[in-house]
């Protein structure tokens, strides 16, 4: 476990479509060490309030009912989801 | 001042002149409080009861994380904080989210009249038990309901309420709330609330224009989230008569 908790995960991004009953349909399936803990929606409605972001639409295990903030930039959601799941042995 | 309190509790129950007498001998203090603003603080000893007569304001508790979570809204004629001057220590907070003019009565004056007047004390009852339905109510919409459904339940109730208050306009209703106290209020992100206004607006089913919410198809609404305002108490059928006039608008400007 001690061994695990120094060890970088490995954050990878799969484009996905999303239905959220809305224009905001762009996705990204976020895999840390082969496991989904996240979908990630780019937000393309006009009404948001930070058109462009990006959203944490869904959390799984150590991410759920998590509340994220919404990211500028998949690199900082990215950069979120390693820390969040940092020593978290998936 | 005080008769507007006195129509607010004989819409719950008929008071005696000598319970009118005690109610008129308070020395309520009315201030004029910016939006944003605590009434009253997680941790603070709490020493009056607050009433809203003008304006909106929220109870609500912040968490470790800075998360906040709203637990209820008040209108004009509501009381803030009825029970909770018992406390030694508020758990938490209430807050203005619009400018509000607020009436302050202290506790020792609250006691006394409670003491002495049993028709005071059931009209207070009632405006505690009604707000214990709608915390209920809001219990059941963040546990039960969609996403889009709790919101237009929240629309519906707050139609009902400041209808109630006289405070309503063609379904038009000021609605100063941000999306961000809506979500804190119905447990979820701004996102989704910006998504739900997006979908009622395409329903045409409201308006919201320069913080005024307007219910286009008010039956509409009510029949997307099953809207039941029994739990208002609204219309009690032994008050009915009674509760037809909004009291508040008698005493505007007061």
């Amino acid at each position: 476990m001690a061994a695990q908790d120094n060890v970088e995960p490995l954050v990878v991004l799969q484009p996905i479509s999303v239905d959220t009953r809305s224009p905001d349909q762009t996705g990204m399936l976020v895999l840390v060490n082969g496991l989904l803990v996240a979908v990630l929606v780019r937000l393309d409605a006009p009404e948001h309030e930070r058109p462009g972001a990006w959203f944490m639409e869904v959390g799984l295990g150590r991410l759920a009912g998590v509340r994220a903030p919404t990211f500028d930039t998949l690199e900082e959601a990215t950069r979120w989801m390693r820390r969040r799941v940092r020593g978290y042995a998936c | 001042m005080q008769d507007a309190l006195i129509r607010k509790l004989e819409s719950f129950e008929e008071l005696s002149d000598a319970d009118r007498a005690a109610l008129r001998a308070f020395v309520p203090r009315v201030r004029n409080v910016s939006a944003r603003t605590d009434l009253i603080s997680q941790g603070d000893t709490p020493s009056d009861v607050h009433l809203i007569l003008d304006g909106y304001a929220c109870r609500y508790k912040m968490l470790p994380d800075g998360q906040r979570q709203i637990m209820a809204f008040f209108v004009p004629g509501d009381f803030c904080d009825l029970n909770v001057f018992i406390l030694d220590q508020m758990d938490h907070s209430i807050g203005t989210i619009s400018p509000c003019k607020t009436v302050e009565i202290p506790r020792a004056a609250i006691e006394e009249i409670t003491a002495h007047h049993p028709q005071v004390t059931r009209a207070l009852m009632w405006c505690a038990l009604v707000d214990e339905a709608v915390l209920r109510e809001w219990l059941v919409n963040i546990g039960s309901r969609q996403a889009d459904q709790r919101i237009a339940h929240l629309f519906c109730e707050l139609l009902q309420r400041l209808e109630a208050v006289g405070r309503v306009t063609d379904n038009s209703y000021a609605f100063p709330f941000t999306q961000t106290d809506v979500a804190d209020t119905m447990g979820l992100s701004d996102v989704q609330v910006s998504r739900t206004l997006r979908a009622l607006r395409g329903l045409n089913l409201i308006t919201l224009k320069h913080r005024v919410l307007t219910i286009l198809d008010v039956e509409q609404l009510k029949a997307y989230c099953g809207f039941n305002p029994n739990y208002l108490h609204l219309k009690n059928a032994r008050w009915s008569g009674r509760r037809q006039v909004p009291w508040l608008s008698s005493v505007q400007g007061g």
